[in-house]
């Protein structure tokens, strides 16, 4: 059977497939790569960089949920010029696509970290607007529309790659905000972002999580995402890239189906660390046995 | 650096096992070996050979299993409490839902089985310290007895003596002191402290180094008296565990470095560190 072309290109960056490792879950690559070839991946969004190091929130920062988990890392990270000096030149060498995931405490800390970047080999860089888990910045700035289009405008001044903003699906009108980014200058919208939840230990009436709140996500959050994806690629122009509980190939060509240009996979591989060739090997073999010729093909394809 | 120290270890297989023999040893304790259903060497291109000659990993005491128990989301992490070669020895104690359906599988199950992970206990440490006449303790509380079987199992064959103090909380929890009598004095701690055995202990003899795993108040006072003594001591940790290759951060424990605080992976820095450096 003739394998589908799953080349895509990604606001003007070309993806060997449409899959990329979504951010917080891969680390910079390192350790997954001891387990498989890391560039069958389409791209990868590294671990959310910081202006300085962080060390993260403290323990318990996982706690498993009907089919899902919730997390409080709190965006421990060794900061943008560690990742620069010490993590990009490896990784950059790998043949995939690498996307930078930022966040910034302030706005002035978003644009600081976009500049940092333009020299880099980094073909992407993600805006993080959209972490539950820290106390500053992070999902505060994507709760409304103004807020998100204000520091999407001020970082797509300084940024010299396409800029891709992740959105919080903790809103109510999901797709304003996406408009809101896209108006603002944002090349493709990256959603969802984890879900707020909380987990509590009964027997010691103690939050589960040191943080005692953190973020949702696997397939518990997969219905939630798919509905924002139709929503969010319904209203703007720009490409989205679509997340949310995608644990099988099937489950990425709903994303598309739904309207997502690209997806990413997350939780999946906290869960199997090595589900990501699986599902990119499983979504292959759907588009072959649904004789479906080229991802145009599906992309946006819902018939409603 | 700490991140390329984690990466050189030898390459972890995902493979598929099967429970060989499954049964309760205790109260809430259940032995369940493991034998590989295939030859992971095929998974890597390299030529299969009968899986019943040989096992496909080497796991040395210390290192742990992250194993898929179907119908739970997250693999969990189980240390490893022996391997013959071909058997992989796991003790579980009964802890949660996910414990709980590892330990409901009957024998001939299949489960996916992530290893070897994480760092062995310092085997040329304790040998060189048994070469050079020193004395090495082994500390458990509870179900951390289970590396240390693997652990006190290697000493045996190594022909190194390895004394020991066990804490259980109750008679009906007590296992695995026969293989710790194997390879040297074992002293029992049931419903007290095993902490008060070691004081006790130390009035007549000093140890060169301490290997220890149980819960996080005993693994805090054997540092107190670790620190007050000056005896080198290593542990292994346990925290709640995602990806159980270092890629997630979640399973991080806290330690002091350099005059500051710095957070640990359990599963790729650990789970074996030295105790005097952990933060309680």
């Amino acid at each position: 059977m003739e394998r589908t072309d799953t080349s895509c290109a990604l606001c003007g960056v070309k993806l060997k497939n449409p899959f990329i490792a979504a951010s917080g879950t891969f680390g910079f690559g390192r350790e997954f790569d001891r387990l498989y070839d890391i560039s069958c991946w389409g791209g990868i969004s590294v671990k959310g960089l910081t202006l300085k190091a962080r060390e993260g929130n403290p323990p318990h920062r996982i706690a498993e949920t009907a089919s899902g988990i919730l997390n409080s890392v709190g965006l421990q990270n060794p900061g943008i010029e560690a990742f620069i000096n010490d993590e990009l030149p490896w990784l950059a060498a790998k043949g995939t696509a690498i996307i930078a995931n930022i966040a910034g405490g302030t706005e002035e800390e978003y644009v600081e970290i976009a500049r940092r970047l333009s020299d880099a080999s980094v073909d992407i860089v993600e805006l993080n607007i959209s972490c539950p888990n820290v106390k500053e910045g992070g999902v505060r700035f994507g709760t409304s529309p103004s807020s998100a289009a204000r520091i999407v405008g001020a970082v797509r001044k300084a940024c010299r790659q396409p800029l891709m903003a992740k959105l919080s699906p903790n809103v109510t009108d999901i797709a304003s905000i996406a408009k809101a980014a896209e108006e603002a200058g944002a090349d493709a919208i990256s959603l969802i972002n984890t879900l707020t939840g909380m987990a509590i230990d009964a027997r010691t009436r103690a939050p589960v999580l040191a943080n005692v709140t953190g973020g949702l996500s696997g397939p518990a959050v997969k219905p939630v995402a798919l509905r924002m994806v139709y929503e969010t690629s319904r209203a703007v122009s720009v490409p989205v890239v679509g997340m949310g509980g995608i644990m099988t190939g099937e489950d990425a060509a709903q994303f598309m189906i739904a309207g997502a240009a690209a997806v990413m996979v997350g939780t999946a591989n906290i869960a199997d660390p090595m589900s990501g060739p699986r599902i990119i090997a499983e979504f292959e073999k759907f588009l072959a046995d649904y004789n479906i010729k080229s991802l145009g093909a599906l992309v946006g394809s819902l018939k409603t | 650096m700490q991140e390329d120290d984690g990466i050189k270890k030898t390459k972890p297989l995902d493979v598929r096992a099967a429970i060989h023999r499954t049964a309760w040893i205790a109260r809430d304790i259940r032995e369940i070996t493991l034998e590989f259903c295939e030859d992971p060497r095929a998974l890597l291109g390299e030529p299969a050979k009968p899986a019943e000659f040989f096992s496909p990993v080497s796991p040395l005491p210390g290192q742990f299993v992250h194993i898929a128990i179907p119908g739970v989301f997250l693999r969990r992490p189980i240390s490893i409490a022996g391997h013959d070669g071909r058997l992989l020895r796991l003790i579980v104690r009964r802890a949660g839902r996910g414990t709980d359906m590892l330990c409901s599988l009957p024998a001939g199950s299949e489960l996916r089985a992530l290893l070897p992970l994480g760092n062995p206990f310092p085997l040329d440490e304790i040998k060189s310290i048994s070469d050079c006449g020193g004395d090495v303790w082994i500390v458990s509380g509870g179900i951390g007895l289970a590396p240390l079987l693997f652990l006190s199992g290697w000493a045996k064959e190594s022909g190194i003596r390895l004394d020991s103090f066990a804490g259980f909380m109750d008679r009906e929890k007590i296992f695995g002191v026969s293989e710790l009598e194997a390879c040297g004095v074992c002293g029992l701690s049931i419903g007290g402290f095993v902490t008060d055995l070691i004081t006790e202990s130390l009035k007549k003899r000093k140890p060169g180094l301490m290997i220890a795993c149980g819960p996080a108040p005993m693994l805090a006072a054997l540092q107190k008296i670790c620190g007050e003594h000056r005896i080198a001591a290593y542990a292994s940790f346990e925290e709640r565990m995602g990806c159980g290759i270092g890629a997630c951060l979640v399973c991080n424990c806290g330690f002091h470095e350099n005059g500051g605080f710095r957070y640990r992976r359990a599963c790729i820095d650990g789970p074996v560190f030295s105790l005097s450096e952990a933060s309680f």
